[in-house]
């Protein structure tokens, strides 16, 4: 069984192909890193996963894709989105909300706790698994303007895991964050596949190595090299992937 | 070749200050006139002002704008709930669902109406409820006030909506809320400020507004209005009945009027500003 099995999937935005054939498997509890250049399809991969790409005016997706067991372009995508959490690349904490609310939206919207006492265990357990409990626990009724870029980061993958889920989506998550969140960000994932499946797009093969057991590379919408993460970064096979691992393209 | 650059910087903040003031000076001298002119009529009259009927012409006693006032609250109080909910709720339709056609069809008829004279809009309501009902009420002066408004608060509405970046839309998608959800949990809250300033807006477009009552309500100014369906005054229509009249003595009351006006909105501005916080994003 895997957490996300596509077969022969292309997704076309108007007229324009953007992922092309794509096949892969991702089996639960791994972190999965999706890899490539800009442009190549990794955040429209990543947003096909929970059909945020409902959202895009004039999208079609062809083939079968199944997520967490559900034929994803059968079933109620709301419903869906309940198993899957997503950190976006720019930090995007709700402004109006302070921190403990920002994290404990997320778990009263997914019914994972109602009564106060069980938000709170909720809330402190997400933040902890964050890597910000320590950070924020006597600043919880601030507001996300008052933290740093890294701990907003940190912040939102908090909200994500407030909400249970079993697969996690990350968007490069520490493309616009400092080096020392950065690290804590990595840490905080690396911890948390015992208990979620993690799919993580990023263009730095250094991090890729830091945290994949599987990686897939993307070309121009395509899956050009796709297995485990010692076998793509030890043994690549198309000279496009070597070329992306020593960041030339 | 540096302090050059100083300079053009200092020259562009000079040319950007002065535009700034000249931008500002019509309304400073709005504001000075209408308090120079409208304080002594209030302290002469006192209290009464804001209760009694308008003085008769060669009167010596100022009165009061009591019947106005009352008029403009109630065409307010019927007009302002009504255009806030239905340009919030075509906005959220319009940002929301852009292409659908009815989004198309209401955002065409809202961006029309917008430049259609209001006095126009005056006498397609006295066509289509003042005469069959054989007489002016609140109710026809509401409604030419909904048809003015409109298209200002839903354009104020939609542009708030659509500022807001499109990542928090997808946080809250993200985790399963609907787009309704979306909107009342996230981006209503998000823009709480603007939506009150929006809702400010249109209080002024109501309350300041004339020509679309000039055919409608009726001009009610002796005693209260007893009911929707009967006619009303508003303080616009007052000032600019009186303002225009012979009479030294309707000229004055036409001041303290307009004074009053401003006051309201000054009171409600500053209201807003103090209670209602901004949203850092």
């Amino acid at each position: 069984m895997f957490a996300v099995e596509m077969n022969n999937v292309n997704l076309y935005i108007g007229d324009k192909r953007i992922l092309k054939d794509i096949t892969v498997k991702i089996p639960y509890n791994s972190v999965f890193v999706v890899m490539g250049s800009s442009g190549s399809g990794k955040t429209t991969l990543l947003k096909l996963i929970n059909r945020l790409v409902d959202f895009i005016d004039g999208v079609r997706v062809l083939g079968d894709i199944r997520v967490l067991g559900f034929n994803l372009l059968d079933h109620d995508p709301y419903e869906l989105r309940k198993n899957i959490g997503m950190v976006f690349q720019e930090p995007n904490p709700f402004p109006h909300l302070t921190i403990y609310e920002n994290v404990a939206i997320a778990a009263r919207i997914n019914g994972v706790a109602k009564k106060r006492e069980e938000l709170e265990e909720v809330v402190k357990w997400a933040l902890e698994k964050a890597m910000l409990w320590d950070e924020v626990k006597n600043r919880l009724q601030d507001y996300p303007h008052q933290l740093s870029g890294g701990q907003r980061q940190r912040l939102c993958l908090a909200r994500a895991l407030a909400m249970k889920p079993k697969l996690l989506l990350l968007d490069e998550p520490t493309a616009n964050i400092d080096p020392v969140n950065a690290r804590k960000l990595e840490e905080a994932i690396v911890s948390l596949k015992d208990e979620v499946t993690i799919v993580m797009v990023t263009h730095l093969p250094h991090q890729a190595a830091r945290v994949a057991d599987y990686v897939a590379v993307l070309f121009e919408g395509k899956v050009v090299e796709h297995g485990s993460a010692q076998k793509v970064f030890l043994h690549p096979s198309t000279e496009i992937a070597k070329k992306l691992l020593r960041g030339e393209i | 070749m540096y302090s050059w650059r100083r300079l053009r910087e200092k020259i562009f903040i000079y040319i950007i200050s002065i535009v700034s003031l000249l931008a500002l000076l019509p309304i400073a001298h709005l504001i000075i006139t209408v308090f120079l002119n409208g304080f002594n009529v209030l302290l002469e009259a006192g209290a009464g002002f804001l209760f009694k009927n308008p003085p008769v012409p060669l009167s010596r006693e100022i009165g009061g704008i009591g019947p106005s006032l009352t008029g403009s609250f109630l065409l307010t109080v019927i007009s302002l709930p009504v255009t806030v909910i239905l340009g919030l709720f075509a906005a959220i339709l319009t940002t929301e669902f852009p292409r659908n056609p009815f989004s198309l069809l209401v955002d065409t008829i809202a961006k029309s109406l917008a430049s259609i004279p209001t006095i126009a809009v005056s006498m397609v309501v006295f066509t289509l409820v003042v005469l069959p009902m054989k007489r002016f009420s609140a109710l026809a002066g509401a409604t030419a006030l909904v048809i003015v408004a409109l298209p200002y608060t839903y354009s104020y509405f939609s542009t708030m909506l659509l500022s807001i970046p499109s990542t928090y839309r997808e946080a809250g998608f993200s985790l399963a809320m609907s787009r309704w959800g979306v909107v009342a949990r996230i981006l209503i809250p998000i823009a709480k400020r603007n939506l009150m300033v929006g809702v400010l807006m249109t209080l002024a477009r109501i309350m300041g507004e004339t020509a679309a009552l000039l055919f409608t309500c009726g001009r009610l100014r002796t005693g209260l209005p007893s009911s929707l369906m009967g006619p009303v005054d508003a303080i616009p229509l007052l000032i600019f009945d009186y303002i225009l009249s012979p009479f030294e003595i309707w000229r004055r009351v036409a001041w303290g009027a307009a004074l009053i006006l401003l006051l309201v909105y000054m009171l409600i501005f500053f209201a807003v500003k103090f209670f209602v916080k901004e949203v850092r994003l």
